[in-house]
């Protein structure tokens, strides 16, 4: 579905990916789990086109897409719910649900409808749907971002790190809808710190440490690893 | 003594109408790719001499001379024709200056856009000289030179016209950055070209857009201005600067504050006119920078010009 390939991305003279390479099956959801600064959301904005690769290759369904401009990746199938959400504060609810679909150019009836879908997938939404982004919760927002992400219809979601501070209620409940969307077949690419509940819900899962993959495995056998329960899951519990 | 206030503000509102249009097209270039245009003022010149130039054409042998056109030159629609014949052809011109002296700086560390974008307007008005040389020519009204009576002060129609336009060209433009789905992208943009990106959105072509835009204004205003002054390539010089000091007033990244602005610097400048006209530019910029060093971010704006 998603591959990527000998990935290495650069900020300067620093490397922050090196010679890095993933796999995402269909209807997977795929778990990247590392500490600060290891290099999660650099590969994440690689892949939705937003930084370029200084080398590598990256395939979506077998397509070569590393040379895509990141606002055609989104029309390709891929769409990324960015690292601390960036909702656009000045724009209302819908609207910002409405720029995620920019790329199908829907029809307004056909509009309104991918904007239902979301309610209904986001009922908190519904309620707020006339307010400004930026007077929304942290959850809300969270929920803003993934939602305008799935109006794109991807083929693959990318969430970068959406517990992030968020209260443990709410990131259950972020968690209950990742997994819905799995069970109605989309397949997620999700980086996240809270490492036991990625591992949890994961098909598969990588551990990045500064910018390379030093341990991969299904989620339930990473949750066991010794020396992922020694750096990401506190050791000795 | 009312009569001459009226005046004043029907004056005041013209050109502020004027003021608000520019400062409005330096918000849209400068929210969306966060550098201005300072080529801005020739573009005004080269779109009233554009539109007196079509003038001249579209009424071959009845018009006159190209430096003294008669009225009747723009009359029968042809005034319009040339006003959105000039609009969009430095529309066109917007395209051309954002590929060769924006794009390839902007989001760079440095200001080099400043000095391509002036540079970009030394050539433009050195080809102006040279095709038009510098002479200012006369550009008719299509309402004639006649003047309204209202309540005992003369009002000249075209001065209502410009504001007229200017405030349903406003109107045009608010509605669409709020409303369309072309707007929102442009806001998007506005807010973080890389998160707009990600909704799919064609940021460099939005980019272009907000240039053509911007500079079709430009090209407009100069039709707009011109039979109220005279058409001159040296004209847009200080109505780009006012419009500026209009957009610091209101807030650069606030287009509606920018209208204020506009409209604020303009009523200013006709107001202290009718009290001292030697004190216009001095009373006019003394009062703005007042404001600044209380709002340094103009008086609806938020984010800080430093950042550019
Ligand atoms: N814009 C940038 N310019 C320079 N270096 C950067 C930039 N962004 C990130 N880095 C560096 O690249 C490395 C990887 O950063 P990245 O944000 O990808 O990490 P991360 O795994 O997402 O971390 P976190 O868990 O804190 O979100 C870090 O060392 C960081 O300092
Ligand atoms: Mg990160």
């Amino acid at each position: 579905m998603l591959e990527v390939v000998d990935a290495s991305v650069a900020y300067g003279p620093i490397e922050a990916v090196s010679g890095l390479s993933i796999r995402v099956e269909p209807g997977q959801v795929v778990a990247i789990v590392g500490a600060n600064g290891a290099g999660k959301t650099t590969l994440m904005k690689a892949i939705a086109g937003i930084l370029p690769l200084a080398a590598g290759r990256i395939l979506l369904e077998g397509r070569d897409i590393t040379a895509m401009p990141a606002h055609r990746r989104v029309a390709a199938g891929l769409a990324l719910s960015p690292e601390g959400r960036q909702v656009f504060p000045d724009q209302s609810v819908r609207d910002n649900l409405e720029l995620g679909a920019w790329c199908r150019d829907l029809r307004p009836a056909a509009l309104e409808a991918a904007i239902e879908e979301q309610y209904a997938l986001f009922p908190r939404l519904r309620e707020r749907r006339d307010q400004m982004a930026v007077t929304l919760s942290g959850g809300e927002q969270q929920m803003l971002a993934i939602a305008r992400a799935l109006m794109a219809r991807p083929r693959v979601l990318l969430l970068d790190e959406p517990s992030l501070g968020l209260a443990p209620l709410v990131i259950r409940e972020i968690f209950a809808i990742i997994r819905g969307l799995r069970a109605r077949g989309i397949t997620v690419l999700l980086v996240e710190q809270m490492a036991n509940l990625a591992l949890g819900i994961a098909d598969h899962a990588y551990v990045l440490e500064t910018g390379r993959v030093t341990l991969s495995g299904s989620g339930a056998a990473l949750l066991q690893h010794p020396q992922v329960r020694a750096a990401y899951l506190g050791a000795g519990h | 003594m009312l009569a001459t206030l009226l005046q004043a503000l029907v004056s005041g509102l013209a050109i502020g109408g004027v003021y608000a249009l520019l400062a409005l097209s330096f918000s849209i270039t400068f929210t969306t790719t966060r550098t201005l245009n300072f080529a801005q003022g020739e573009f005004i010149g080269v779109g009233a001499f554009l539109g007196v130039t079509l003038l001249y054409l579209l009424a071959p042998g009845e018009g006159g001379s190209f430096s003294a056109l008669a009225p009747v030159a723009a009359e029968g629609g042809r005034y319009p024709v040339a006003a959105a014949a000039a609009g969009a052809a430095l529309g066109a011109l917007g395209l051309l200056l954002f590929l060769a002296a924006i794009r390839p700086f902007a989001g760079k560390p440095g200001m080099s856009w400043v000095m391509s974008t002036i540079g970009f307007g030394i050539i433009l008005q050195s080809l102006g000289l040279a095709v038009w040389g510098p002479a200012p020519v006369n550009m008719p009204s299509p309402f004639g030179d006649g003047v309204i009576r209202l309540g005992g002060a003369g009002v000249r129609p075209q001065e209502v016209a410009v504001l007229v336009v200017a405030v349903l060209l406003m109107l045009a433009l608010d509605i669409t950055l709020r409303r369309t789905r072309l707007g929102k992208a442009m806001r998007a943009v506005a807010h973080d070209p890389a998160v707009a990106a990600l909704m799919g959105i064609p940021v460099t072509a939005i980019m272009l857009g907000a240039f053509a835009l911007s500079s079709a204004l430009a090209g407009l205003g100069g039709v707009l201005v011109a039979p109220i002054a005279s058409a001159s390539l040296f004209m847009g010089m200080g109505i780009a600067l006012k419009a500026f000091s209009g957009a610091i007033l209101g807030g650069l990244d606030n287009p509606r504050g920018c209208i204020f602005g506009g409209f604020a610097l303009g009523l200013l400048e006709s107001g202290v006119a009718l009290w001292q006209a030697q004190w216009r530019e001095i009373a006019v910029f003394l009062i703005i920078i007042l404001v600044l060093a209380i709002r340094p971010n103009g008086i609806f704006g938020r984010r800080a010009l430093d950042k550019v």
